[in-house]
C-alpha cells in the first residue's frame, strides 16, 4: 500500500462516505500518486520531491472532496436508466391512470342520457373519447421528461407509449390467466374480442400518445453539456 | 482536465472529459492513471486529466453505469482499479460522438474552428 494514503487523507479530509467506499477512493487516489511519483523519479528527482510536487499538483483539495462527493451523490440513488427511463414511465402510468379515472368518476357518463335511448357503448364514448384527447399531452409530458434527464430517443418513446405498452401487457399478461382461473371469464372470451380490447386500449392511444410525444423525440442535446 | 481555452465553460469540459474517456475505455479496460496518460500522449498534450478532474468525472461516470471499475492486478505486481466500458457506456459512446462533430461543425461554420477529424 502506497506510503501517500495518509497525506492523501489528510488533504482531503473525512469524505463521509460508507467506510468500503472512502477506503476505495483513497487507495485509488493513492495509487495514482504512486505512479507520478515514479514517473518524476523516472526524470531524476529524489523520491520526497516527487511525492510533494504531485501532491501538491492538486490545485485545491478542497474542491476536489467536493467534486468527488458530488459525483458520488449525483447518482447514488437513482441510476441512470431510473433518471431517464423509469420515472418517466412511472409518471405517464400515473397521469394517464389519473385521467382515465377522473373521466370515468367525475365525467358526465354517468349523467349522460343519449337521445333515444342509445347503445350500450355510448358511457364509454363519453369518457374514452376525452381521455384519448388527452393523451398527446401525457405522451408529451412523457417524452419530454425523459429528454430533459437525458434519455436515449428509446427511452423517449417507451416511456410515452408506457400507458399503451402497460395495457397491451396486461391485456396479453391477465386474460390468458384470467381464462385458466376463472371458467367464467373463458366461456366469454372470444380472439375477436380480445383484438377489439388490444385496438381500443392499446393501438387507438399509441397515435395521439406519438403525436404528442414527437416534438420532444430527439437526442438529448444535454449531453454535451451533462 | 486542462485545454488551451482557460475560460471555456466547466460543463463542456466535463462533457469531452466524458467523450475522452469513454472512447480510450471503448479500446481496452485502463486503470486512472492509464487514462490520463495515454489522453494526454494522444492528444499531444492538449487534453490532460489530473488527479482532481480525473476521479470525479470516473466516480459520475461509474454511478451512471457508463464504466465499471475492479481491482485488478497491473503489470507491475500492483493492484490497480481498472475501468472498463459497459454495454449503457457503448450505447453512450456513438451519440456522443455524433454529437461532439457537430458542434465542431458548428464552431467551423461561425468561427473557422475545425476539428481534427
Amino acid at each position: 500500500m502506497p506510503a501517500n494514503r495518509e497525506w492523501i487523507k489528510e488533504r482531503l479530509g473525512a469524505l463521509g462516505l460508507p467506510p468500503q467506499r472512502e477506503q476505495e477512493i483513497l487507495r485509488e487516489l493513492s495509487e495514482h500518486v504512486e505512479d507520478l511519483a515514479a514517473a518524476s523519479e523516472a526524470h531524476g528527482m529524489g523520491r520526497g520531491e516527487a511525492l510533494h510536487a504531485t501532491l501538491d499538483s492538486v490545485p485545491d483539495w478542497t474542491e476536489l472532496r467536493e467534486a468527488i462527493l458530488s459525483a458520488e451523490a449525483e447518482e447514488a440513488n437513482m441510476n441512470y436508466r431510473t433518471k431517464t427511463l423509469w420515472l418517466p414511465v412511472l409518471g405517464a402510468l400515473t397521469l394517464s391512470n389519473v385521467l382515465l379515472a377522473g373521466f370515468q368518476i367525475f365525467g358526465p357518463a354517468s349523467r349522460f342520457r343519449w337521445p333515444g335511448g342509445g347503445t350500450s357503448l355510448e358511457p364509454y364514448l363519453v369518457f374514452f373519447v376525452p381521455w384519448l384527447v388527452t393523451q398527446p399531452g401525457v405522451g408529451a409530458i412523457a417524452a419530454y421528461w425523459s429528454r430533459r434527464a437525458g434519455g436515449t430517443m428509446l427511452h423517449q418513446s417507451v416511456a410515452a407509449l408506457a400507458p399503451a405498452i402497460a395495457l397491451l401487457g396486461l391485456f396479453v399478461l391477465i386474460l390468458p390467466f384470467s381464462v385458466l382461473l376463472d371458467k367464467q371469464v373463458e366461456h366469454n372470451f372470444r380472439l375477436h374480442g380480445f383484438l377489439i380490447l388490444t385496438l381500443v386500449w392499446v393501438v387507438l392511444p399509441s397515435v395521439p400518445l406519438l403525436l404528442g410525444a414527437a416534438p420532444f423525440l430527439r437526442r438529448a442535446h444535454a449531453q454535451i453539456s451533462r | 482536465m486542462r485545454t488551451h481555452t482557460p475560460g471555456i465553460d466547466s460543463k463542456i469540459k466535463r462533457g469531452s472529459g466524458e467523450l475522452a474517456i469513454l472512447a480510450m475505455l471503448d479500446r481496452e479496460p485502463l486503470h486512472g492513471y492509464e487514462i490520463s496518460k495515454r489522453i494526454a500522449q494522444q492528444t499531444g498534450g492538449v487534453l490532460q486529466f489530473n488527479l482532481a478532474s480525473l476521479y470525479p468525472l470516473l466516480y459520475r461516470m461509474e454511478r451512471r453505469g457508463w464504466v465499471k471499475g475492479d481491482w485488478e492486478e497491473a503489470p507491475s505486481g500492483r493492484q490497480r482499479r481498472y475501468y472498463r466500458l459497459t454495454t449503457e457506456g457503448k450505447k453512450q459512446l456513438a451519440p456522443l460522438r455524433e454529437e461532439w462533430g457537430m458542434f465542431f461543425q458548428a464552431l467551423h461554420r461561425i468561427a473557422g474552428v475545425s476539428h481534427a477529424g
